[in-house]
């Protein structure tokens, strides 16, 4: 079989370089066509990783937490494989490793780091076992894909049953992610935030998930929420609570960055502190760095060389993703769920000049087609934002619109977001904030960072 | 006439019934008695109150998932009596998704068979496959088309219940007859979210009409609000079919 697993390679790099040339957007295409040239061949490369393979699962924040943890195990000198781009379905993990792969066919790599799409992971997991899960949260996303959240976790669950040995780093503060671990058998280490955050401006109308133990149905109780249905619950029923926090962030501020300190435990103990200092906005980033940082340590990593990582992060793919464009700065932000929205408008609100808003909403297929969960965000609090100006664009610029004014907050419609993003470069606050859905996150950052490069 | 009237509208189980945006057939409602100078009160009732249906003037019943749905069932026959007497008595209530189904006899899954709450005659059978998808349907209770977005595995049969309207494009009740949601008296059953009232709001204004007219004896004639946005966004949505 090594004739077609070379041809495999070598098509990959084939349709990797047209697709390239043809200007499009990931690299998923590659992945596909060589898989069907030879079907062992994620089967193969995987195999031939020396360590450990990780994989990330997890409604927000995959991405983030992914790059990051990759970033980790490279600083510990590791080769790494890991699907930078998000491209999280089967081909985009199989593209992950035969782009890396040498002519004759062999990688050479450490530690494989995937993101993996919730309702893929069953699909991927026929080719490799991995050997630890990371997962985020579970909040309700693009819901005609997947149909609900309890979908998503059968889906997971699925795929975890193919994986016996997968131990799992889990958010404890989630109690869907909390319940699915304890569910699923597997061996699991946890992190969270064990205390409520003063800085942290959280929604108080947000929709929660989750508010009835998934093992007796009750209606769970919670001593406080950090956002959505983050925070410390328990059933009065069955006893079935918040488990043990792990890895535990404590001492958050806010103000300049993330600062906060990480209390490692074991049997409720603290045997390790370690202070954090990253250049990432947004209380829900905590979450992000801690799954880093958990995976890591569970993994048996030192992470000596991390402060560098965390204190010098740009982000560079539409995640909190700054431009300076002639006198204005923008900051783009991928959105594409309530819980996601929520979260970037608390990030808005973190920072109290004046503002103005373009909301870039689009319902193509990867958006999710249904584009009711608008109406789940709390975009009132915008109201306490100093936002001087908002526009609505993209597909559903008229929804978004209809959207405002039934939050009596008035909004401008300009479906084409090169348009948009002119109109508010002039006379204006200088201060731009781009919010968008998933499909309109490529073509807004490329015409962003084009209007940069002018 | 001077009088200043007011709507209370019961929001059932929030809690559990939340999916696809039912807030904003809430905050939709709202509003638009707010912009006419008329009250509005929102009660939401969780899975372990009381209701007292004559206090409320319009009830929404939403979707929710199928566990979520199967909790809210069990609830449901405690009220049973109380809730039939109030759409008899031409009270007013909005069914969305997994909420019209629970308007039926019952929603057969598989082998499961789940009691309904016999308001309307009507049954629903899990099919194969969901029906998804942006929808628009023509009723004739108003003249504008009604369009929204239908995401269900079950298919609903409405024996001689009216429907709600002719599926223009999209599935509805089931996929073959054609038919989307019901109205018996003051009901109304739809598969539709979206959510279902801020692009409709002409479908909005004859819920709340009803609803002022019940309540207070007579004939309501509602203040003409600009909705303009509201227009452009219900014909903007009937293109992305």
């Amino acid at each position: 079989m090594a004739f077609r697993k070379v041809l495999a390679v070598k098509t990959a790099r084939f349709v990797n370089f047209v697709s390239k040339k043809l200007g499009k957007q990931g690299v998923t295409m590659a992945g596909k066509y060589a898989l069907k040239v030879y079907p062992n061949l994620l089967r193969d490369l995987s195999k031939e990783v020396r360590e450990k393979i990780y994989v990330t699962c997890g409604t927000n924040g995959k991405t983030t937490t992914n790059n990051m943890l990759a970033n980790f195990f490279i600083s510990e000198g590791k080769k790494v494989i890991c699907n930078r781009t998000g491209s999280n379905m089967l081909a985009g993990v199989v593209s992950a490793f035969v782009l890396e792969a040498d002519s004759k066919g062999h990688i050479d790599c450490d530690v494989a780091v995937i993101e993996i799409d919730e309702a893929s992971a069953r699909r991927v997991f026929p080719h490799f076992k991995p050997d630890y899960m990371v997962l985020t949260n579970l909040f309700r996303d693009q819901l005609d894909r997947y149909g609900e959240i309890d979908i998503t976790m059968n889906l997971l669950n699925e795929a975890l049953d193919m994986a016996p040995d997968c131990e799992l780093i889990i958010n404890s503060d989630d109690v869907l992610v909390a319940s699915f671990a304890e569910k699923s058998g597997h061996k699991y280490t946890t992190f969270g935030i064990s205390e409520p955050c003063d800085e942290n401006p959280a929604s108080t109308t947000e929709i929660r998930e989750g508010r009835f133990c998934m093992f007796c149905s009750s209606q769970l109780e919670y001593d406080f929420y950090h956002f959505s249905q983050l925070g410390s619950y328990h059933c009065p029923k069955c006893g079935f609570k918040h488990p043990q926090i792990d890895f535990n962030a404590t001492n958050i501020s806010l103000s300049k960055g993330l600062k906060f300190t990480i209390e490692e435990k074991k049997d409720g103990e603290v045997v390790k502190t370690r202070d954090i200092d990253a250049n990432y906005r947004g209380f829900y980033n905590i979450y992000n760095i801690l799954a880093s940082y958990s995976a890591a340590r569970y993994g048996g990593m030192e992470l000596k060389g991390i402060d560098p990582i965390l204190k010098d992060f740009h982000p560079e793919n539409g995640r909190m993703e700054s431009f300076k464009i002639g006198s204005t700065n923008v900051l783009l932000n991928l959105a594409k769920n309530p819980a996601g929205f929520n979260q970037n408008i608390s990030a808005v609100m973190e920072d109290d000049s004046d503002k103005d808003l373009i909301v870039v909403i689009n319902d193509n297929a990867q958006d999710g087609r249904d584009i009711s969960w608008l109406w789940d965000v709390d975009f009132e609090r915008f109201k306490g934002a100093n936002v001087k100006s908002i526009v609505v664009s993209g597909l559903r610029a008229y929804d978004m619109q209809l959207r405002f004014k039934y939050s009596e907050i008035k909004s401008k419609a300009i479906m084409d977001v090169g348009d948009a993003v002119k109109y508010m470069l002039k006379g204006h606050t200088d201060n731009l904030y781009i919010l968008v859905n998933y499909t309109a996150l490529y073509s807004t950052r490329n015409m962003l960072k084009s209007m940069e490069k002018k | 006439m001077s009088e200043k009237m007011e709507l209370t509208i019961g929001h059932l189980y929030p809690d559990l019934l939340n999916l696809y945006g039912d807030r904003g057939n809430i905050r939709c409602m709202v509003k638009r008695l707010n912009w006419r100078g008329i009250g509005a009160t929102v009660k939401e009732i969780k899975i372990n109150d009381k209701i007292d249906f004559s206090e409320l003037d319009i009830v929404l019943l939403g979707g929710g998932s199928d566990r979520e749905q199967k909790l809210v069932c069990e609830k449901l026959s405690e009220i049973q009596k109380d809730f039939k007497e109030y759409v008899e008595n031409d009270g007013v209530v909005i069914a969305i998704c997994g909420g019209y189904q629970l308007l039926g006899s019952y929603y057969q899954m598989g082998d499961e068979k789940i009691e309904g709450l016999h308001l309307v005659d009507l049954y629903t059978i899990q099919g194969e496959g969901r029906l998804i998808g942006n929808i628009t349907i023509q009723s004739d209770i108003i003249e504008m088309p009604i369009t929204g977005f239908e995401n269900h595995g079950g298919r609903t049969y409405i024996n001689d219940t009216k429907p709600l309207g002719k599926v223009v494009t999209g599935y509805g009740n089931t996929d073959e007859k054609g038919y989307e949601g019901i109205v018996y008296k003051n009901v109304i059953g739809t598969y539709l979210h979206g959510p279902l009232l801020p692009k409709n709001p002409q479908l909005t204004d004859y819920i709340l009409k009803k609803a002022l007219e019940k309540k207070y004896d007579r004939e309501v004639v509602l203040k003409e609000l600009d909705d303009r946005h509201e227009i452009r966004a219900n014909q903007y949505a009937q293109t992305r079919g």
